[in-house]
């Protein structure tokens, strides 16, 4: 990964992410009923999308890190395991901002929130277990597997959550099979934005596999000259 | 197939010598159980089936949080974990093997914790005791095959202790939801029918946390 891809990722995350702002705050016309609080919703979804792509991601990079045992699968998981915790944060911070004016509720237990939540504590145990087995030479493996059995029990989570209860407004996909925004301006928003937060995001993931790749090469050397080392000290 | 009996038929061996996985955990059970009547205080009766079966579920997820600690840590003394992998026996029939000695330890703490529920919540031993074996049975058997492929990983990890409930409890969200409903039915006197998608979310749970720790259990297992 060069360190020109990486700027210029680093530079359309920022013109996205001035454009979406001024989208968000000046052109898009306030909501009828929710008034001025339902624009987090311009950040809340973007956020949502980014947390389950990164999910996925770790889980693809788990598959190909056991099948091929290359070390950059692992290195990629971890990058996008990391980036997607902070999205995974954002999706419930933002999201209780916005419950608590118009559910009255900072929490409540709807099967899409709970999914969130059980996303962002599936997080939490994989980068703990990355952080606590840092020194075993099988974390890799380790957290392929976990990260695979993670993604592998989100679909039943899904269904067993909303099985159990559900209030969430379905705003992209209604129950009619249309979509809640009204307005055209709505739309090309929530487009916009989710371009600025996708680019942020691989933005994030870029930066941090660059750091992990470079340790990883750090690593590699430093073991080759122990090796060195050892051989002169042998003659 | 005899790789896989013999390790089991070791594991219970052991076990019925000792016993000290299974009066560990039928005691934790109990304690759990308690714990739970003073902190929800619980009048008794049917009326009481919701908190009696999330008493029994959360006696479920520590008494397997620990027995699968158990089966596989039992090895590591006295290397007998170096010579299960040199053994011509695959590491799926060793997970196997774990997974069900793991299981059947869950299943008799379960049992007992079955019996103490009555007597603390005032309930009888009755038809709807056999419409709860169904799904704890389901229950025991997710956790001992997630919880089994998860402790061959804390086990070698410092401070795994602390992480395999941090892992497991979350991933088995899915199935505790369904089988604290589907238990809280069964208490209150329905019929199986009742709960039978919460039955289907179980069985589904079984099945890929039973495939998982089978394709998966090659690459965590060894030692340091």
């Amino acid at each position: 990964m060069s360190r020109n891809t990486i700027n210029s990722l680093g530079l359309l995350t920022l013109v996205l992410m001035v454009a979406a702002l001024f989208m968000v705050f000046v052109y898009v016309p306030t909501e009828a009923v929710q008034g001025i609080v339902q624009r987090i919703f311009y950040f809340h979804v973007p956020c949502a999308w980014v947390a389950f792509a990164a999910f996925a991601l770790v889980a693809i990079s788990g598959i190909f890190y056991l099948w091929l045992g290359q070390q950059v699968w692992d290195d990629l998981g971890y990058a996008a395991a990391e980036s997607g915790m902070v999205f995974c944060t954002l999706v419930l911070v933002t999201g209780s901002i916005w419950a608590r004016p118009i559910w009255g509720a900072w929490w409540t237990w709807d099967s899409r929130l709970t999914t969130t939540l059980i996303l962002w504590l599936l997080y939490c145990g994989y980068l703990m277990l990355r952080a606590m087995a840092d020194d075993t030479p099988q974390v890799a493996r380790f957290a392929a597997v976990v990260g695979i059995v993670a993604a592998a029990d989100v679909p039943i989570i899904i269904v067993s959550v909303r099985l159990w209860r559900t209030i969430h407004p379905a705003v992209l996909v209604t129950r009619q099979g249309t979509h809640g925004l009204e307005d055209p301006r709505m739309v090309a928003t929530l487009l916009v934005s989710m371009a600025a937060f996708t680019a942020l995001f691989a933005w994030l993931l870029m930066l941090r596999f660059a750091t992990l790749r470079t340790r990883t090469r750090l690593s590699l050397l430093a073991r080759e000259l122990g090796r060195t080392r050892a051989a002169v000290g042998d003659l | 197939m005899g790789a896989f009996a013999a390790i089991l038929r070791k594991d219970l061996r052991l076990e019925s010598r000792g016993g000290e996985s299974t009066i560990t955990l039928v005691a934790l059970s109990l304690l759990i159980l308690v714990v739970m009547v003073f902190a929800l205080n619980p009048a008794g009766g049917a009326g009481d089936a919701g908190t009696a079966a999330g008493a029994l579920w959360v006696a479920l997820i520590f008494s397997g949080t620990i027995g699968a600690t158990r089966v596989l840590t039992a090895e590591s003394a006295n290397g007998c974990l170096r010579a299960l992998l040199l053994s011509p026996a695959d590491r799926a029939t060793l997970y196997c093997a774990k997974m069900v000695a793991a299981f059947i330890f869950m299943t008799v703490a379960e049992a007992a914790a079955v019996v103490i529920m009555v007597l603390f919540f005032n309930m009888d031993f009755d038809i709807r005791l056999a419409r709860l074996a169904p799904v704890l049975a389901l229950g025991a058997l997710g956790f001992a095959a997630l919880a089994t492929l998860l402790a061959a990983i804390s086990g070698r990890v410092r401070a795994g202790d602390l992480l395999l409930p941090l892992l497991a409890v979350p991933l088995f969200v899915p199935a505790l939801i369904a089988g604290v409903k589907a238990s809280g039915s069964a208490l209150a006197g329905e019929p199986l029918s009742a709960f039978s998608e919460w039955l289907k979310i179980l069985i589904a749970f079984d099945v890929l946390f039973l495939s998982a720790g089978y394709l998966l259990f090659e690459h965590v297992i060894g030692e340091d």
